[in-house]
């Protein structure tokens, strides 16, 4: 098997128009889109939206309010001087008060009803479909954000984001939120060092969101999302790439020259199926790594995110791999190498089309979004937007699991449909 | 050693190989002789086992190919018609990739190579990539990839097709060696007569699926036995002159060739004044006259009425 391992890896080294191609072409593409697109995302997309976003304050701020101010006077670590100074600039701009008067600004109110209820409602609500989304400001929220940021308490509270399912209009609603989560923090982190605050100055972010589960999540940005599409799709390319290679193999005869030894069948199977998961790994790690050298798209993250990118990129070579010892199957059953290659070429445009790297899905109907989620580019493309957001592990194992799961029906179909000698058409 | 029985393949409703039997003995040459189309690829591909016969079956000292064919991949090398190599990578990165396969131990592989490598005349070739090489230089190294595991029966393919007369000599010069010196059977497929008739000590003709003829060059020579061969050269040819020599009893063909014409008729019947007859009603000059031995080209002709080059 490592005898057509090496064969495989070699032709596709001595093609170096085919290594160009796989290499640069995406890293390109996510530069020149990446370019291109930004300014679309910055634009006000807002207009044609009409979302409602249930409100749950548990917090009791006034209460809040006045033990802080309690503790500032109290407290020996604040020189006096700046005492009521910051008692003041509190006052001025409450957190819970700051969060509601944001989400009902006029800036949000023309697409964003906020209504204001209990858990229960929310959860309801959210269940019949009569909300996009709910936000939960917990107990002791307000005591606990003062405490973090002036008297260097940990800080156990965190603002909680429902929604029943992730959407283009529930992620800019929880983009918005997170925009300006971030911003209040950093001006209570100024006001703390002794600055002013100036809370009017609230910007949203760019580029989309996911589920958000505390305030240490991230927001993806445009390159990010490109660069995490156009690696899932060439990857997807690269299946078919392989499996074209045994249509040449079937024409220059070669392959039947490979029928005439003892060796058994599917050792020129697995060799073109690892080749796949090589040239796979290779082909995604450089363009993350590229993307990243060039337009800095993961500046600042941290070696366990690098590690869970790494990791699901090996996850989903396996895959492709599956997927491509499917389709060296279907091709050394077809007669005519073109049609092999046509039928490749609509089964990776049908992939990478729902499962999003072409088009956003939120424009797909429901159930060919369910299907996507089933595509191994639709689901990695999916996990990798979690976990450019979120670096919690135990985001990463059902995804990775489902991926093995179709590696290994791949294999099993791939085994089936393998032709028997003399079967070869 | 190796013999095919009631051989036949059809593809759908077309029969392209029907009833062939060949024999082959250990160390023999023999040739397999017919035009484009006759069967011969098909023969060769179910011998190898690379086709699964319709009816009939392919026997290894005695034992079926077929229900065992791991027993006939080890001692057969087959070099195709076709350049089946990979045409990216080097003339030794083949001969490895296919001396790997056919599992020659590794110990042996590199001495292997290089002794294939000089036995085609391309050692100092071994490192450039094959799609630049020359046709006959890639006919060379498609041979060299059927004998890195030493096979005891060689089966050649048309292996001289379209290639220079000084590749196609080395190659012819090769394969009497290996029969001769080292006793490798070999089965030798060619529409080209004169190198049947220079390799090979029997020959099987094949036309239309079946063989038509088996033998030794004298054997199948003797076909022609009751008839001469004249070769009529002329200044000029028409078709009224043709249809009345064709027309005279005892001659059974008449072939058009470059400058004249060939004549096939029954022994000892004497044609010429006939001949000399016609060419004056045409105003035809003969221009030179002679009786010729019979070729295997001949008894094709005889055979099946057409040339191979058909």
């Amino acid at each position: 098997m490592l005898t057509f391992l090496i064969k495989d890896l070699l032709l596709f080294w001595r093609d170096r128009k085919e290594v160009v191609t796989v290499i640069l072409l995406p890293l390109l593409l996510v530069v020149v889109l990446s370019v291109s697109m930004s300014g679309l995302f910055d634009e006000d997309q807002s207009e044609n939206f009409d979302l409602s976003l249930g409100l749950v304050i548990e917090d009791d701020q006034d209460e809040a309010m006045e033990e802080f101010e309690a503790s500032v006077t109290q407290s020996e670590q604040i020189p006096d001087d700046m005492k009521p100074e910051l008692i003041r600039t509190i006052q001025e701009a409450p957190p819970v008060e700051m969060i509601t008067e944001y989400l009902t600004s006029p800036e949000l109110e023309h697409w964003l009803t906020v209504q204001t209820m209990s858990r229960s409602e929310v959860d309801q609500g959210i269940e019949s479909g009569n909300l996009d989304a709910g936000l939960i400001i917990p107990e002791n929220y307000t005591a606990q954000l003062l405490k973090s940021i002036h008297f260097d308490e940990e800080n156990k509270t965190e603002l909680s984001f429902i929604a029943e399912k992730t959407s283009f209009e529930v992620d800019m609603v929880h983009n918005v939120i997170q925009g300006f989560l971030e911003q209040m923090n950093l001006q209570y982190a100024i006001s703390a060092s002794g600055s002013e605050i100036n809370a009017s100055e609230i910007q949203r972010p760019e580029g989309a969101t996911e589920m958000m589960a505390d305030n240490s999540s991230f927001t993806i940005s445009i390159d990010q999302y490109f660069t995490i599409s156009m690696g899932a799709l060439f990857v997807l390319f690269m299946a078919s790439t392989v499996a074209t290679r045994t249509g040449i193999e079937k024409r220059e005869h070669t392959f039947n020259r490979i029928a005439l030894t003892n060796t058994p069948a599917f050792h020129f199977l697995f060799g073109k199926t690892f080749a796949t998961f090589i040239l796979s790994w290779m082909q995604i790690v450089l363009i993350f790594i590229g993307s990243h050298a060039i337009l800095g798209v993961f500046s600042g993250r941290s070696l366990t995110f690098w590690m869970g990118l790494i990791f699901m990129a090996s996850i989903y070579s396996f895959a492709i791999a599956g997927l491509s010892s499917i389709l060296t199957s279907i091709s050394l059953r077809l007669k005519n190498p073109d049609t092999a290659n046509g039928i490749f070429m609509a089964i990776i445009i049908f992939c990478g089309t729902i499962g999003g790297n072409f088009i956003p899905i939120y424009i797909l109907p429901n159930w060919l979004q369910e299907i996507g989620e089933w595509t191994p580019n639709g689901l990695t493309l999916a996990v990798l937007m979690e976990w450019l957001q979120v670096e919690d592990l135990s985001i990463l194992w059902m995804p990775a699991l489902s991926l093995l799961s179709l590696t290994l029906i791949a294999f099993i179909v791939c085994l089936l449909l393998y032709p028997k000698r003399g079967e070869i058409s | 050693m190796i013999e095919t029985i009631q051989l036949s393949k059809a593809f759908k409703e077309r029969t392209v190989v029907e009833d062939v039997d060949l024999y082959l003995d250990k160390g023999e040459s023999v040739g397999l002789l017919g035009p484009n189309g006759a069967g011969k690829s098909t023969t060769i591909s179910m011998i190898s086992s690379l086709l699964k016969p319709t009816s009939g079956d392919v026997k290894l000292d005695g034992k079926s190919v077929i229900s065992d064919p791991g027993n006939i991949r080890k001692v057969l090398g087959v070099v195709p018609q076709e350049i089946a190599l990979y045409q990216e990578l080097t003339a030794y990165e083949n001969l490895k990739f296919f001396g790997r396969i056919y599992r020659v131990p590794k110990g042996q592989l590199e001495s292997r190579i290089q002794e294939t490598l000089e036995l085609v005349g391309l050692k100092d070739r071994q490192k450039d990539i094959i799609k630049t090489f020359s046709g006959g230089m890639k006919r060379r190294i498609n041979i060299a990839s059927a004998l890195l595991h030493n096979p005891k029966i060689l089966i050649l393919d048309e292996p001289t097709v379209g290639i220079d007369p000084q590749s196609r000599n080395y190659i012819l010069d090769m394969i009497r060696q290996l029969n001769e010196s080292n006793g490798t059977t070999v089965l030798y497929t060619s529409h080209y007569m004169e190198e049947v008739e220079q390799l090979c000590n029997r020959v099987y003709i094949m036309d239309h699926g079946k063989v038509i003829a088996s033998g030794s060059h004298s054997e199948l020579l003797s076909i022609l036995s009751n008839e001469d061969t004249m070769k009529v050269q002329l200044n000029q040819m028409n078709e009224d002159f043709i249809k009345a020599i064709q027309d005279i009893d005892v001659v059974r063909q008449v072939e058009e060739t470059g400058d004249g014409i060939k004549i096939i008729a029954k022994k000892s019947a004497n044609i010429i004044s006939s001949l000399v007859k016609f060419a004056d009603q045409q105003n035809i000059q003969i221009l030179n006259f002679q009786m010729e031995n019979p070729s295997l080209e001949d008894v094709f002709l005889h055979l099946t009425g057409r040339t191979l080059r058909d």
